[in-house]
């Protein structure tokens, strides 16, 4: 098996591991073996003058008693010390409750392994210089089309992750994650105003994404709709329909259901959609995916991070309420197979029911322009900076970078830095139109849900009748 | 924590770093414990153990600068890391204006780790079953606590940790700082649902010692911030006065902050560029950094770049005092190094002292209470802001009824120049002590 050799240990001795974690009448017990190494390479002042090295390196120890955890970690794969950590895991078993709980199982999973990390030439064996050199292309193509271009800053970074897994049921797995992403921040000055722009590429690629396309790519988007962000304005605000562009509008998705769909908040009951699961929530002919296995999408996985694969998950089909997204406890909990969402930062972290890259199939309601076409009075949106939820509630909110006003279905005068809030049920029943143009959208996006992990989201351009967008 | 031979390791690590082809170096190791316990519903949900470590190098190698971390300290994988972090130095390009800071202004009395009192011996005795005692003690799951009619708790989750951190600095320059602290934890979630509809609310409590959290009022509280939500709706777009509590009224705060580093400064992307020494905002506002309280959660003797800290005013009587230079910014700049930011700032109460939150939605008259955000961001070039809210509207000074769902926008140099008073009410276990605030005249959409 791959890695076992990496961590030093036998299979022998995971064994021995698993029994001292299921010593004290734990029902399961699993280990995630983590050699990570991060590389960054900072851009600011037109010099590539800062770069770094970073090395995490350890082993969880996770055991569970009916749906209890223990949890314990080593930063050294000593034998002696996994084994501590096994140990300080497996007092889970011995905290008493109040009434007897069933004995957790897990489903056993088809182990046949995905390959979405389409890798032609290793970052560990990538002339530095080379990512130096891209980074001074980056800032030289912006400020050759954009004479307002006061500062740019750019940071390239890649981290390749070895991982092996083994647990209670004896399913040993491993993968290698590699994860690239590019970061520009411009900062443009117009007689005395300034403004900033940033825009950003990841992928679970090799360093072959270092290139021309992905080069270009982020100077056109960085360089774009800069006059539109100077003569931006703070629309009045209040509530009304929002046309969300493809692509960065998944943010939507994400925000206002991909959270309330993640079966832990669904199994203690505090999720807006606990105890919907077959009801109808949106309009016919919505599919909303959550999927694991895009090529080198930042949100893919050939193994989640209990060693279940990677899926294309179906959470909304045809407006029905299909399936939560399950690590192996609520996939328990709910009786079904887990779906491949256990995810964790790292080794220091127990995994958590966690989105992958969570997109909107393509509609039949036309282009973005016919929606736009159809509202008289609204607002556009196709770039945001991050997003929040509150689970119970469904409140969510986006906070728009960029974007304009709709008057009688025309774009007019341009919008940024205005939150937008919604109820993510009633906004899910609120899209009019799905357009046929869906994006998965490549940007360096992460949920911090408890823990940080890579995401991806994608949507076409979609009409929601109603929202509330902040404003003077 | 950090043993003599953890040291020695630290020392040696320097020492490889120089003999590896830096002229200047620095080594941060910091080590940490942590026990928890996260209950639900009233029972135990998990116990972990945590206990982490990491070295930190920078490295200043013929003008060129790189940082660099690792959690294996075995010697020949330490050596291996040390030998990579000088190759990668050297294929960059140089910046002459990076270097480690003058050693005059470096601290010198962090020799133990806890001049400043914030450990606690008290953790090491603390049992395994002391700890689920205490996660438990807070909740109120089923205890039959009074809500409203028609309101039932759907869930409780309760969270209880302990944990000791140690962090060892030495430079190049003989610099040697220690500093460690415990810290107590406490923080409650509660959802509750009313008429179909599923309210949340969260309280918390940390100190330094074990002996001063206030843990068992947690549950309480959470369960009735989320009873309180119930019912809750928009109030209306339209101009409000705005009472923003002290448990979140650091969110206004953390954006001057970070305006106010000269690395923003520097990149042309805060909007407080210019305001060294000039009056913007009013005369009523002064914040201030303390950073060295005994016995005060994250109170410390040194920075990042093992700098001593100092009291020191940031905005005093509304003129900007001090950004906050460390020594790259302060050779790119050519501006004096300050500290590389504050530690623990408090806004002053004003116009008075020992105002609380009634008090101050009584100066208000009419308007929005907020309790908390949902989400929102502020633009550092321009301070333009826009906030989702929750929290309550009053009139004549009494709370009338819940409102959520709403958004607060606005551009924070004029929010601040609306300030009508700040409180006395700051909670001392928070890092940014910032009290209970009135702002008149901001736009509320929703």
């Amino acid at each position: 098996m791959k890695n076992i050799d990496r961590f030093a240990v036998t299979e022998d001795q995971l064994r021995a591991l698993v029994a001292e974690g299921l010593r004290h009448g734990g029902d399961w017990c699993d280990l995630y073996f983590e050699d990570t190494v991060y590389s960054d390479f900072l851009l600011r002042d037109s010099e590539v003058n800062s770069a770094g090295y970073h090395i995490d390196y350890g082993c969880g120890i996770r055991v569970l008693k009916g749906e209890k955890t223990g949890y314990a970690y080593s930063e050294s794969t000593a034998f002696d010390e996994l084994l501590k950590a096994a140990r300080s895991a497996a007092a889970i078993a011995c905290v008493a409750s109040s009434a007897e709980q069933p004995a957790f199982r897990s489903g056993t999973p088809d182990l046949r392994r995905n390959d979405c990390y389409p890798v032609r030439l290793g970052w560990n064996g990538a002339d530095s210089c080379v990512f130096s050199d891209f980074l001074k292309k980056i800032e030289a193509g912006i400020r050759s089309r954009e004479s307002r271009t006061l500062k740019v800053i750019g940071m390239l970074s890649w981290s390749m992750s070895e991982i092996l897994m083994y647990n209670s049921l004896g399913e040993l797995t491993s993968d290698s994650r590699p994860l690239g992403s590019i970061s520009v921040q411009v900062i443009f000055r117009q007689e005395e105003r300034i403004e900033t722009t940033n825009v950003s590429r990841s992928l679970r690629a090799g360093a072959e994404m270092i290139c021309d396309d992905v080069a270009e790519d982020l100077i056109s988007r960085a360089v774009r709709n800069v006059d539109q962000l100077f003569e931006a304005r703070r629309p009045k605000g209040g509530q009304m329909p929002v046309v969300m562009g493809a692509g960065a509008s998944g943010i939507l998705l994400h925000e206002a259901m991909g959270h309330a769909f993640e079966a832990d908040f669904n199994r203690k009951g505090q999720s807006v959609f606990a105890g919907k699961m077959g009801s109808r929530i949106c309009r016919k002919g919505i599919n909303i995916i959550d999927d694991g296995t895009l090529a080198a999408s930042r949100g893919s996985c050939n193994f989640d991070d209990e060693g279940v694969p990677g899926q294309k998950t179906y959470m909304v089909t045809d407006g029905i309420l299909t399936s939560y997204l399950h690590d192996r406890i609520s996939a328990w909990s709910y009786g079904v197979a887990p779906t491949g969402n256990g995810r964790r930062e790292s080794f220091r972290y127990n995994p958590i029911p966690r989105m992958r890259a969570t997109y909107m199939e393509s509609g039949c309601d036309g282009s973005v322009q016919d929606l736009i076409a159809s509202v008289k009075k609204g607002i556009f949106v196709d770039q945001f900076a991050n997003g929040q939820v509150k689970i119970g509630e469904g409140d969510f909110t986006f906070y728009v970078k960029s974007g304009a006003l709709i008057e009688n279905g025309r774009l007019t005068m341009p919008v940024k830095d205005i939150n937008i809030i919604g109820n993510g049920p009633q906004a899910l029943a609120d899209i009019e139109a799905v357009a046929s143009d869906l994006k998965i959208d490549e940007s360096t996006w992460t949920c911090g849900k408890e823990q940080s992990v890579a995401v991806s989201c994608g949507i076409p351009s979609v009409l929601v009748g109603n929202l509330t967008v902040g404003g003077e | 924590m950090i043993s003599k031979s953890e040291t020695e390791i630290v020392a040696r690590a320097l020492q490889t770093a120089l003999e590896a082809g830096a002229q200047k170096a620095r080594i941060t190791y910091s080590k940490s414990e942590e026990d928890l316990v996260a209950t639900l519903n009233g029972e135990v949900d998990k116990v972990t153990h945590c206990s982490d470590r990491s070295l930190s190098l920078a490295l200043f190698a013929d003008g060129r600068f790189g940082s660099f971390s690792t959690n294996n300290i075995e010697q020949a994988a330490l050596d291996s890391f040390i030998r990579k972090a000088a190759d990668i130095v050297r294929r960059i390009a140089p910046d002459p204006c990076r270097d480690l800071p003058d050693p005059s202004r470096c601290c010198r009395e962090a020799v133990s780790g806890d001049e400043l009192g914030l450990t606690d011996p008290e953790r090491d005795k603390i049992s395994p079953q002391m700890r689920i005692d205490a996660a438990l003690a807070s909740s109120v799951f089923g205890r039959g606590i009074t809500l409203p009619e028609g309101c039932r708790i759907i869930s409780e989750e309760g969270e209880y940790s302990d944990s000791i951190y140690e962090t060892l600095l030495m430079d190049s320059n003989g610099v040697c700082c220690r500093h460690s602290e415990c810290s107590f934890d406490y923080g409650v979630e509660t959802t509750v649902e009313v008429a179909g509809e599923k309210y949340s609310g969260y309280w918390w409590d940390s100190s330094s010692r074990h002996r001063d959290g206030d843990w068992a009022a947690c549950g309480e509280k959470a369960l009735l911030k989320s009873a309180a939500q119930a019912g809750s709706a928009p109030a209306g777009s339209g101009k409000y006065n705005m009472v923003v509590d002290s448990e979140v009224a650091a969110k206004f705060v953390s954006p001057l902050l970070a305006a106010l580093n000269a690395f923003s400064i520097q990149q042309n992307n805060s909007f407080l560029t210019g305001s060294l020494g000039r009056q913007v905002f009013p005369e009523g506002m002064t914040l201030k950094d303390f950073p060295r309280i005994p016995g005060q959660t994250c109170s410390k003797l040194f920075d990042s770049e093992g700098v001593a800290t100092a009291d020191a005013p940031i905005i005093e009587n509304g003129v900007v005092r001090e950004y906050f230079v460390n020594t790259y910014m302060s050779n790119k700049l050519g501006m004096a190094p300050t500290i590389e930011a504050a530690t623990r700032p408090r806004l002053m109460p004003w116009p008075q002292a020992g105002l609380g939150r009634d008090d101050i939605i009584g100066m208000c008259g009419d308007g929005i209470l907020v309790t908390d955000f949902n989400g929102g961001n502020c633009n550092q070039a321009t301070g333009d802001f826009s906030y989702g809210i929750e929290g309550f509207l009053f009139r004549n000074g009494e709370i009338v009824r819940p409102v959520s769902g709403m958004l607060v926008t606005g551009n924070f140099l004029k929010l601040w120049n609306g300030l009508v008073a700040a409180g006395d009410d700051a909670r001392s276990c928070m890092t940014k002590l910032v009290p209970t605030l009135g702002f008149t005249d901001v736009d509320f959409s929703g």
